[in-house]
Order: C-alpha cells, then structure tokens, then sequence
C-alpha cells in the first residue's frame, strides 16, 4: 500500500512538472508579430523615434529610473546612424558598412572599429564584443519571430489597445528571466510602437520601457548622413571588448 | 592590510585609464538572445558580459541563417514568416490539420452545354431565361432536382455573410490580403467595422492554417477541395487556400443568405456571386456549382 501510494505520488509530481514546463503559444500572436517582421525585412530604408526608460540598480535608491531619446536613421543593407540624448548626455553611433564610430558631443571623443559589411551582422557582432546594444535592434534581426519563441515559454495575444492614441495589437510573453510585451500597430505597416521588459531574475525587477514613433518608411537618406566628420580637437579612444574588463 | 603606495597609485592610474576608454554601453537596449546569429543579446548592467548562446535552441524547419546577397533591405529580409517549428512542449492554439487526401489545385476543365432554351426574356430580376447552365464534362451527371431551400448554419460560432459582431475570439487571426485587413475564426471571415466587425466572403487566395470540424471533402473529377460555410478551399502546405467555387462541386449545405433565382425556368440558389443547381446524389438532397452565362 505504502509502495502504492508513493508511486502515485511521483507520479503526480511528474505530471506537474511536465504541466509546468509546457508552454502556451498563442498562432494570432505570432501571426503579428510575423506580419511585423515581414514588414520590416522589406523596408530599404526608415527612421524612428525611440523613448527609452530604463531601471538601474542603486544599492542605496534601489531602483533608479533613467532615460534617453534616440534617432535612429538606416538604410539597407549597410548604414545606421544613431544620434542619441539622455541622462548619460549626447552620443552617436555612424555605421557605413565599414567602420562603426562612437561620438561623444560632450566629452568630444570617438572610438572607430572595423566591422561586419551588413546592419543587422554588425549590431551582433559588436553588442557580442563590445557589450554595445543599439535601440529596439531586436526587432531588426530577421529571425526576430523565431528567436522569441526559442526562449519563449508563454506567448499570448491580448486584444487591441491604444498607445498615445494609436490603436496597436498588444502581445506579452514570458522567458526563463524576463517577461515582455509588444505593441505592434493595428494599420497597413504593423510596426513596433512599444516594448516593455521586466528581468524578472535580476534584483527587484528592473524594467526597461521604449516606444516606438515618428516611423518613415523608405525615405532617400543622403550618403553623408552616415558619414563621421570629426570636429576640430577631437579624441581619440578605444573601444575595449567585455572579455578585457 | 596596508598597501604599497606604488601599488595604490598604479590601481587608481589603471581605473583612470580605464575610464578614459571606456565606451558607455548600456545606453541602447538589445534585449532578446539571437541564436541564429550565432549568439548576442545583451542585459542591462554596465558589467553584463555578452552571453553565450546555448547550441541546445531547438532546430527549426530552415537552413541556418547565411550570408544574404547583396539586398537592399535594411535586414535582408524576414526569414521566419510563416515556418516556425513546434517541435517542443507546447501548446499551440491552432487546431490540427485533418489528413488530407490527394489535395490538388482545382482545375475545372472542359465544359459542355446541356442546356440552351429561347424562352422569353422576363425583366424580373430574379427570373432568368434564355441562359446557359455549364455542367463539367469529366464528372458524373446530375439532373436538376428540386428541393426548397434550408438555410444551414455551421454551428454557434458560425455566421452568415453580413452578420456584425460587436467583438472577435481571443484567437481570431488577423491577416492582410489585397491591402484589405481580415480576420478568421472558426470558418468565419471578418472585417473590422464602426463599432465592431462584419462577417464577409472569403476572400480569394487567402491562406488560413485549419479549418472547423464538419468541413467537407468534395472530390470534383481527380481533384479534392474542402468546403466549410460556403467556401471552397484546396489543401496547400500552409493550410487551406480559399479557391474560387469549382464547377461540377457538390455539396449537401448552403449557408443563409443565398436567393433563389428561377433560370430557365428552374430554381436555382445563387450564393457568394456562385449559382447552386438542386440535384440529388445518392438519393440525398444536395446541389451542384454550376456556371452560368
């Protein structure tokens, strides 16, 4: 009886185990997300607006609430130019499939590296060496959709809802470390407009929030956008891999 | 413990040096890990160190990502749409797909009049003569037959053409075709309008990944189609592609909504811009897609 009753109970251990390691993926909410990065893998060029606000631990404070304001300008397949302003001040990034360079207005310095021919190669590969991420570049990756649902473990559409007066289908999911969610806007273009993301593993929950505006699709940058033109007396510095700190 | 001078000094130089060079990287956010690429995704803290990417990630049903010829997109294009593998434990709101036997692209093919009257013309509208009815010459004769008319409906969640609702399933999935924006539930093809969403015909060529139990198999000389609520279908690698009505289709139900239109004489249903000629197959009432000049 004994040995009876304790099979049964691992048994039922087992069976919530396995309960909990299911997931719930939810096809309308990839389906939009598909839409999404159909959308953006057409697109030869853009510009957007992205308003970040981001948690940074304070040991004393707790949870500190900083932001930035960043412009960010590409054009297929090999240029981005990202002019940034925030709590940290004003910074740049010039990409011309080529080199990447980091501008610093303020301290007037910049840093340049030889790079990957390509946007999306170029983001990884410096955001893998140097710990540099670039604005909602996640949505770039052309895998995006696939991506999310290797680590997802719940995604799940929550209907429609407006962000800054804009109708927009909100999606939120799960990870091992972190919950998300998406606003992607309910028109023809099915474009990012807002994430929200809370590292749900990391000491009181810190929250990073970025939206999305002022999308132009497609316009005709000129090449000099892209083009670093140093400023009189400027530094030069370097820029040191993760690995080396 | 005390510390050598040398030593302090050289450890604060170093800290200064090193913040001399230091780019500041937390400023922009890359939040999600791409294995595809081989690895990347960044956190928060100025310390977080690029993070390995497991090679565990389950595999998916593409090629691994490779270098794109030169493209003018801003990524080289989406590379995920519509092939995502669910090779894992979940669960995926998506009913199964039923196994489909031989599915084929609809062909109708040679017609042959079998009815060609000079009857008086009516101006009544829904009296039609003098009229062609096209009947396809590989597939089995049906004689007209009438019946009267029971509008059919597929069950609760089911809705004829015309018919608002005030709100959609959680699961209504939204596509776009033709520039057009739609949404499918259960069979059921929606648009959004003031207030709500209309139920409207499905729209041509659109691709949904199932379809509603009670769906019928509807085998048209070689070729098979499926038909739910007054829509045909072909079986596609997708799913299911709504197809024009295919000549010669029988089936046994068509929805509410359809009028009646006497055509040489004889009653017919038009349902969808697709005329239904009453038969009987097997001694059971039913109707044939026919085509009409």
């Amino acid at each position: 009886m004994n040995k009876k009753l304790f099979l049964i109970i691992i048994i039922c251990v087992l069976t919530t185990q396995l309960q909990a390691q299911s997931s719930n993926i939810d096809t309308v909410a990839i389906s939009i997300l598909d839409n999404m990065s159909v959308m953006i893998g057409e697109m030869t060029s853009c510009s957007v607006t992205v308003n970040a606000n981001y948690d940074v631990h304070n040991q004393e404070l707790g949870l500190i609430k900083r932001s930035n304001e960043s412009q960010v300008y590409l054009e297929g397949p090999d240029k981005l130019l990202i002019r940034s302003e925030g709590d940290k001040g004003s910074r740049a990034f010039y990409y011309n499939g080529k080199t990447l360079i980091y501008y610093s207005p303020d301290k007037n310095q910049f840093a340049q590296i030889e790079t990957l021919p390509t946007i999306v190669s170029m983001i990884d590969t410096v955001s893998k060496t140097y710990g540099i991420d670039f604005p909602a570049a996640d949505f770039l990756y052309p895998t995006f959709v696939d991506d999310i649902l290797a680590d997802t473990k719940n995604l799940v559409y929550l209907g429609i809802t407006k962000v800054d007066g804009k109708e927009c289908f909100h999606i939120a999911g799960t990870t091992e470390d972190k919950t998300f969610q998406f606003w992607i806007s309910n028109d023809a273009y099915s474009l990012p407009v807002k994430v929200v993301i809370v590292y749900t593993k990391k000491e009181l929950d810190p929250q990073y929030e970025a939206v999305l505006s002022d999308w132009k699709i497609n316009p005709v940058f000129p090449d000099a956008l892209f083009e670093f033109k140093a400023p009189p007396k400027v530094k030069k510095i370097k820029f040191v891999p993760v690995s080396k700190k | 413990m005390i510390v050598p001078y040398k030593i302090k000094f050289s450890v604060v130089i170093y800290i200064l040096l090193i913040a001399a060079v230091n780019i500041p990287q937390t400023i922009f956010a890359q939040r999600f890990s791409h294995p595809s690429m081989g690895g990347g995704g960044g956190g928060m803290s100025h310390s977080a160190p690029a993070m390995s990417r497991p090679q565990s990630s389950p595999s998916f049903n593409r090629p691994v990502a490779q270098p794109q010829p030169q493209s003018r997109s801003i990524n080289g294009g989406s590379q995920n749409f519509g092939n995502h593998n669910f090779n894992r434990n979940t669960t995926v709101n998506v009913a199964p797909r039923p196994v489909a036997p031989h599915p084929i692209a609809p062909n109708p093919t040679t017609v042959r009049p079998i009815e060609n009257t000079t009857a008086n013309m009516h101006r009544n509208n829904n009296v039609r003569e003098n009229v062609n009815v096209y009947h396809p010459g590989n597939v089995q004769y049906h004689p007209y037959s009438y019946h009267p008319y029971h509008p059919y409906h597929w069950g609760p969640s089911w809705h004829p053409v015309g018919f608002f609702a005030a709100s959609l399933a959680a699961n209504a999935f939204f596509f776009s075709l033709a520039n057009q924006q739609y949404y499918y539930d259960d069979g059921v093809y929606y648009q959004p309008a003031t207030g709500g969403y209309n139920v409207v015909s499905a729209p041509i060529g659109a691709i949904v990944s199932s379809l509603p139990d009670g769906y019928e198999t509807v085998q048209v000389g070689d070729n098979y189609f499926y038909y739910y609520g007054g829509t045909f279908y072909i079986g596609v690698d997708q799913g299911y592609q709504v197809v024009v009505a295919p000549i010669g289709a029988i089936v046994t139900d068509i929805p509410d909504g359809a009028t009646q239109q006497d055509i040489n004489g004889e009653s017919y249903l038009v349902y969808n811009n697709t005329y239904y000629e009453p038969v009987s197959q097997n001694g059971e009432d039913a109707y044939e897609v026919v085509q009409v000049n």
